[in-house]
């Protein structure tokens, strides 16, 4: 017992010595109907900081790791659950500056909490890494302390017509287009960037076809779809509508030439697990890609599932993305001083072998939006997803046209 | 009993003062915030006895028209708040029309519906924002934008206003409406028979009490300075406005009010407390309170307090009823 007590306060001592550390606060829905993302998103973010804290040695190349810029300090996060409520994302973003006195902050998942909290951020001088929410206007307020380091609607939307433009290279002809989309706030605002996008790069839309997520048949939207032969179609979905989907366009035998699907349910395990077999080919947006065994990313993989239990996920990832670039700031601000890491922030330049998701880097423009910001597109082959597009960061060829099953 | 009004109204004045960070000065706001929104509620619900589930659809239009203002004209959003206003009380009168011939849970249920409708409606209508929502000035450009660092401002703002609402549904209970309220809630048909004219009635309560939800949602928006469909029109917004008018006691003047001061506070602690671990701790606490009350409480905390001084009374009637003997 009184051994215990000399080591505790011997332990108390050193870590008096030793530099300060830095306080950042993390806000996410740990409760509420987004829940399980936050958990996943929690668990990343720990995993990162337990990265750039040094413990796990063996992941090398993160920016910031070790955090030499503060001699000695750590990095320590506070936790606070904000349930998806933009007003509590607020409050939460108070106590976490006011009363755990952190100095830095990162959030927020769901971009109506952002727009909330960052504002209060905004208020109080305290900067806001943006990991994951993608409403166009959160940045291009006149903010100085908000940073976004993901991609928005409008990369993926230029991505994808990048990637067509690459297809109809190789003789595949590529003109007119069509967009399915749930008919919410997901499947709307995407669909609207898409039709700016598709006009802007001289592509023909011949279908627009918005459907209710909830619906349980699909065959008329299949069967417009089949009338009007587009040469490649963009699902905006969710699970049960992507599987829905799959499973129809075999019923009514069509195979569109190019099948993409934008994130969501085209990366829900469920969908592999349902319909893989029926939608071979199909294409998907991830930022994220595990890479070889032995590679930073399949380390931090790895480690991610030691943790969790679960491959780490493109919205984890994006996240645990922003913790490394804020982390960088730190690291070069030298200190735990809010303007310190802000100035640090804006300056940013890493490079893609310094990251860990798919980006072409970061380097922020006067908004705060990361204008190096992309996404890999992945096809389903066989029973998993692999990387064909950019060419670059490929490991496997792409197959074209859509084989389906 | 005086000096415990003259001490409560004291403590709410100088709160601010009292507290030492901007959180708890936020956390106050909220609990204003609430008790007018269910102040509001509770002289329909409350007094009048007509559960409404959807007064969502007042906070929402409360909340939209001065971001509305905002974004597509450039006005100060204060400026949004008068129409806000009109606009929820036509709303009310084109709901409460049909609506008020249904009764009890019916009356609920279509409220619910109306209310989910709008949120709809709202949600796909790229003019209001669609699903993603409108935001106010991020920084203040004249001090007419209401948008201050601080949430003290808010604070004395929302408690004037509950103040005046307050003040108001202290006069009208007392007055001959304020009976035909009571009397409708006891029941219609009585109600009628006696001569009140229950239609009537009923509507002027739903108009007051779609008002004041407004008057709530549009300072909402001015604070947080966002709305989206759910934030404004989703059907937790009315549920925590019938939940905190029971808690404190539906039909009382204080009972919302009392019932804000439990229950926002509980939710803030709790979620600051246990939210970081993401257990969602918070929400079993915050459920079972309420499952707690509505078993053995469910006239509202005031009710108890009532009951509770009543016993007391007597039993000192009681005691100096033996003395003289």
């Amino acid at each position: 017992m009184k051994r215990l007590l000399v080591a505790s306060i011997l332990a108390l001592f050193a870590s008096a010595a030793a530099a300060e550390n830095v306080k950042v606060g993390a806000l996410y829905p740990l409760s509420g109907n987004a829940a399980s993302a936050g958990a996943q998103t929690k668990a990343a973010i720990e995993l990162a900081v337990e990265i750039i804290n040094g413990q796990h040695p063996d992941v090398k190349g993160m920016p910031g790791t070790g955090l030499p810029g503060l001699n000695g300090g750590k990095i320590e996060v506070t936790f606070a659950d904000h349930q998806g409520n933009p007003s509590t994302g607020q409050s939460q973003a108070l106590r976490l500056i006011q009363q755990d006195k952190v100095t830095a902050l990162i959030g927020a998942y769901q971009s109506s909490v952002t727009f909330a909290s960052t504002a209060v951020a905004e208020r109080y001088g305290i900067p806001f890494v943006v990991g994951d929410s993608v409403a166009a206007n959160i940045t291009g307020r006149g903010f100085k302390y908000v940073f976004r380091v993901t991609p928005v609607a409008t990369d993926f939307a230029y991505n994808y017509l990048d990637f067509l433009k690459d297809v109809a290279a190789t003789g595949q002809p590529v003109k007119n287009l069509a967009i399915v989309y749930e008919n919410t706030d997901y499947g709307t605002s995407i669909a609207d960037t898409l039709r700016k996008v598709i006009k802007e790069r001289g592509f023909e839309l011949t279908a627009d076809i918005p459907y209710n997520a909830n619906t349980t048949d699909v065959s008329s939207q299949v069967l417009q779809l089949k009338d009007k032969k587009p040469d490649a179609v963009i699902f905006v979905s969710y699970t049960a509508d992507t599987i829905l989907y799959m499973r129809t366009l075999k019923q009514l035998d069509y195979r569109p030439p190019v099948v993409i699907g934008d994130d969501s349910g085209f990366s829900d395990p469920a969908f592999i697990k349902n319909v893989g077999t029926i939608s071979q080919g199909a294409v998907n947006r991830s930022a994220w890609d595990i890479g070889k065994p032995g590679s930073v990313t399949a380390k931090i993989n790895e480690l991610f599932k030691a943790k969790t239990g679960f491959d780490l996920d493109d919205t984890s990832g994006r996240n645990m993305q922003a913790m490394f670039v804020l982390a960088d700031a730190i690291n070069r601000a030298g200190s735990g001083k809010s303007d310190a890491i802000r100035d640090a922030l804006k300056v940013t330049d890493l490079k893609p072998d310094q990251l860990m998701m798919g980006y072409k880097g970061v380097k922020f423009d006067d908004t705060g939006q990361n204008t190096l910001a992309a996404t890999y597109l992945i096809q389903l082959q066989g029973d998993q997803y692999v990387a064909v597009w950019p060419a670059r960061s490929a490991t496997a060829k792409l197959q074209i046209p859509y084989k389906g099953w | 009993m005086r000096w415990l009004g003259i001490v409560i109204g004291a403590a709410f004045l100088l709160y601010p003062w009292l507290v030492t960070d901007d959180f708890y000065a936020r956390t106050g706001a909220d609990v204003l915030l609430a008790a007018i929104g269910a102040s509001a509620w509770n002289i329909l619900g409350g007094y009048a006895g007509q559960i409404s589930v959807g007064h969502a659809m007042f906070f929402g239009i409360g909340a939209y028209l001065p971001l509305l203002a905002y974004s597509h004209m450039g006005l100060p959003p204060v400026a949004g708040v008068p129409l806000a206003i009109v606009i929820s009380l036509g709303f009310a009168i084109v709901v409460g029309l049909p609506t008020f011939r249904l009764h009890g849970h019916y009356f609920s249920m279509a409220t619910i519906a109306v209310a989910e409708l709008v949120r709809i409606v709202i949600g796909n209508w790229d003019f209001v924002g669609a699903a993603t929502g409108l935001m106010g000035p991020a920084v203040s450009r004249t001090w007419l934008d209401l948008s201050f660092r601080s949430p003290i401002p808010y604070y004395y703002l929302f408690l004037a206003v509950l103040a005046g609402l307050l003040l108001l549904t202290w006069h009208l209970q007392r007055s001959r409406m304020g009976y035909y309220w009571r009397a409708i809630r006891a029941g219609e048909r009585p109600a009628r028979s006696l001569g009140v004219r229950v239609a009537r009635y009923k509507l002027y309560a739903l108009l007051l009490s779609a008002a004041f939800t407004s008057l709530a949602g549009s300072l909402y928006s001015l604070m947080v300075g966002f709305i989206d469909p759910e934030s404004g029109f989703g059907i937790l917004r009315s549920v925590e406005m019938i939940i905190i008018a029971a808690l404190g006691g539906a039909g009382t003047l204080f009972g919302p009010l009392l019932g804000a001061v439990l229950l926002i506070p509980l939710q803030t602690v709790t979620n600051s407390l246990f939210g970081g671990g993401g257990s969602g701790l918070t929400y079993i606490i915050y459920g079972g309170i309420i499952v707690v009350l509505a078993r053995f409480e469910p006239g509202g905390l005031l009710d108890l307090w009532r009951r509770a001084s009543q016993w007391w009374s007597r039993r000192r009637e009681t005691v100096t009823v033996r003395h003289a003997a």
